[in-house]
């Protein structure tokens, strides 16, 4: 299963990636000029969370044990079965909500205007996620999950040498015996 | 007597029952099972019913399953569980035949309670209760010539089907004998601008008062009598007073405790062959709390839980034992944590914005219910905050806040502090 990872230290803040997304995902004309005209304006379905000092993009988590698959009074929520990406069939959604309630991180986003529920399905029909494809940082990646393990080791050894390196070498971190 | 035996029986094809059915299929595919449920249809979101009876929901999208779809299991459908030998592992249903099991999973659900004046329960034509799709249909099929309506509970069922009644241009009373509507998950403040909202749709609201006779004209309800000793010219009566779990073939099963039902984390009851699931369930904690958690997301986790354990030696809890409820009532949104329970503190906020409401029930400094309404913003980590038990303490305040973002500040407290404390700064240099 391919799912979108997000960098913290490379996300800067600049949203693009919302912008983007709205605009692809939820727009009639496709272009940026063209979305913000429109009527309701175009719902980006992720958001960058956080401040100026770290922020970072957050979408759909597609949890393997999702709650919001077991909330949902309608069947609007269904898990494709090629992809594994949870997603939303517009038509089926009624606009309850429950799904916001029962989703851990937040990141179904209700559209009122529009009467259904918001999710990122990673843009599973398109080759790259569209907010991939536009962050200017690379904050944004498509990985296998798979590979994901290899990633999360490769930084958790990065994160400890610059520790490491910020206490002259000695290798001893955070640790306050007199406290 | 002839008895088949199967390895895993059934009892309710609800939304507990299919997916324990579906559950048990995938994970345990050498075992033969069988569902068995009183209704002759089953497959159906229940919670659509007041939007398929009042005609915005059309029927093909009211079923998750249909009758012809291939499920890998055995049904009877029409056909009541009577009695439960435990002792032979025998199940007697209502077509007389008895099915013998290894394990079994009681799903059957609730039955709507009736108010006492239909004790004989017998109900003249035009008066309905709203629970299966049986009597959705004839509700549906009785409502276009029968336009003055008595919607008799304001919970959550009534209130919803009198906002979908009311859109559809019926003349609707609605009527609760508490001071307001939702009593059962809303405190009286928040409900009031609720209320209002509801009544100016054109619902003309009763509170205080119940509906202890009724009028009938050759068997067709013609009105319905308030306690108040009012009147109320009527057509249709529906009834919407909640259910009741649906025990009484268990009576000689010694599986009752008081009226209740009691099952551990894991959905056993005290036999631990005989799983319980659904709205017919009580469940103990280890901690002793009693919970009825009955609601659709709680019955589809639940179903898939015990399918799951149907087969293992030690049963694997549910995730999680939450009563939250959301409703779309009209466009405003309607979250439910959970009602006030006993000796609950209530937080609320003392100057809340237009259309907003966001109320708390606190027990020491953990949220154990409150309600948001009109902004559900932050609701999802709110909701798992409260079911992990987390300590929010002096957060509570910050939550009744309005909020547009949903994340920032529940899992990344510091980030979303910073971004706060730099908002404060930049009025700061404006002033």
């Amino acid at each position: 299963m391919k799912v979108i990872v997000a960098r913290v230290d490379r996300c800067t803040g600049c949203r693009t990636c919302e912008l983007y997304c709205a605009t692809e995902r939820g727009s009639e004309g496709r272009t940026l000029l063209q979305a913000v005209q429109e009527t309701p304006v175009p719902q980006p379905r992720l958001r960058v969370e956080g401040g100026p000092d770290a922020s970072l993009p957050v979408q759909c988590r597609h949890c393997v044990e999702a709650p919001c698959l077991d909330a949902c009074l309608t069947g609007a929520l269904v898990r494709d079965e090629t992809h594994g990406m949870v997603h939303v069939k517009e038509d089926r959604c009624i606009a309850c909500w429950t799904c916001v309630m029962f989703c851990p991180y937040g990141v179904i986003f209700p559209w009122p205007d529009r009467k259904f529920a918001l999710k990122c399905d990673r843009c599973m029909h398109m080759e790259t996620p569209a907010c991939v494809d536009v962050c200017p940082t690379r904050a944004l990646e498509v990985i296998d999950l798979a590979e994901l393990d290899g990633v999360s080791a490769e930084k958790r050894k990065a994160a400890a040498t610059l520790a490491i390196a910020a206490t002259d070498g000695e290798g001893v971190v955070h640790l306050d015996l007199a406290g | 007597m002839t008895v088949t035996t199967y390895d895993l029986v059934i009892v309710g094809g609800g939304a507990a029952g299919l997916n324990a059915a579906a559950a048990a299929r995938a994970r345990f595919p050498g075992k033969r099972v069988l569902l068995i449920d009183g209704e002759e249809e089953i497959g159906y979101y229940r919670t659509l019913l007041p939007m398929f009876m009042t005609g915005v929901m059309p029927e093909e999208k009211l079923f998750f399953q249909r009758p012809d779809d291939p499920v890998g299991y055995e049904t009877r459908l029409g056909v009541r569980a009577l009695a439960l030998d435990r002792e032979q592992n025998h199940l007697s249903l209502g077509n007389g035949e008895v099915v013998g099991y290894e394990r079994l999973i009681l799903a059957q659900g609730g039955r709507p309670i009736l108010p006492p004046m239909f004790a004989d329960r017998r109900l003249p034509a035009g008066s309905f209760p709203v629970r299966s799709l049986a009597v959705a249909r004839r509700i549906k099929d009785w409502l276009p010539e029968h336009r003055r309506i008595v919607v008799l509970g304001g919970g959550l069922v009534g209130s919803k089907t009198s906002v979908f009644l009311a859109m559809g241009g019926c003349q609707v009373t609605l009527v609760e004998k508490e001071p307001h509507i939702l009593p059962t998950v809303l405190s009286e403040r928040t409900a009031a601008p609720l209320q209002r909202h509801i009544a100016n749709l054109g619902i003309d609201i009763r509170v205080n008062t119940t509906i202890d006779e009724i009028e009938t004209d050759g068997n067709k309800v013609t009105r319905a009598r308030l306690s108040t000793g009012e009147w109320l010219p009527c057509e249709t009566l529906l009834i919407g007073i909640g259910g009741t779990p649906d025990i009484g073939f268990l009576a000689d099963s010694d599986l009752i405790d008081g009226e209740e039902l009691v099952v551990n984390p894991g959905l056993q009851t005290r036999d631990p062959n005989i799983f319980a699931i659904g709205d017919a369930v009580t469940i103990e904690t280890a901690e002793g709390e009693h919970h009825q958690p009955w609601t659709w997301p709680q019955a589809v986790s639940q179903g898939k839980r015990a399918g799951d354990n149907a087969f293992r030696p030690s049963a694997a809890p549910v995730p999680r034992v939450t009563r939250v409820n959301a409703q779309n009532i009209s466009g405003i949104p309607l979250m439910i944590l959970g009602g006030p329970g006993v000796g609950s503190e209530v937080v609320s906020r003392p100057d809340p914005d237009p259309g907003v409401w966001r109320e708390f029930f606190m027990e020491a400094d953990r949220i154990v219910g409150g309600a948001l309404v009109g902004d559900i913003a932050g609701a999802g980590p709110l909701h798992f905050r409260m079911a992990n038990g987390e300590a929010v303490g002096g957060e509570a305040p910050q939550h009744l806040q309005r909020r547009t973002r949903a994340f920032a500040a529940e899992s990344w407290g510091r980030l979303a502090r910073a971004r706060r404390a730099r908002r404060f700064a930049m009025e700061g240099e404006r002033a």
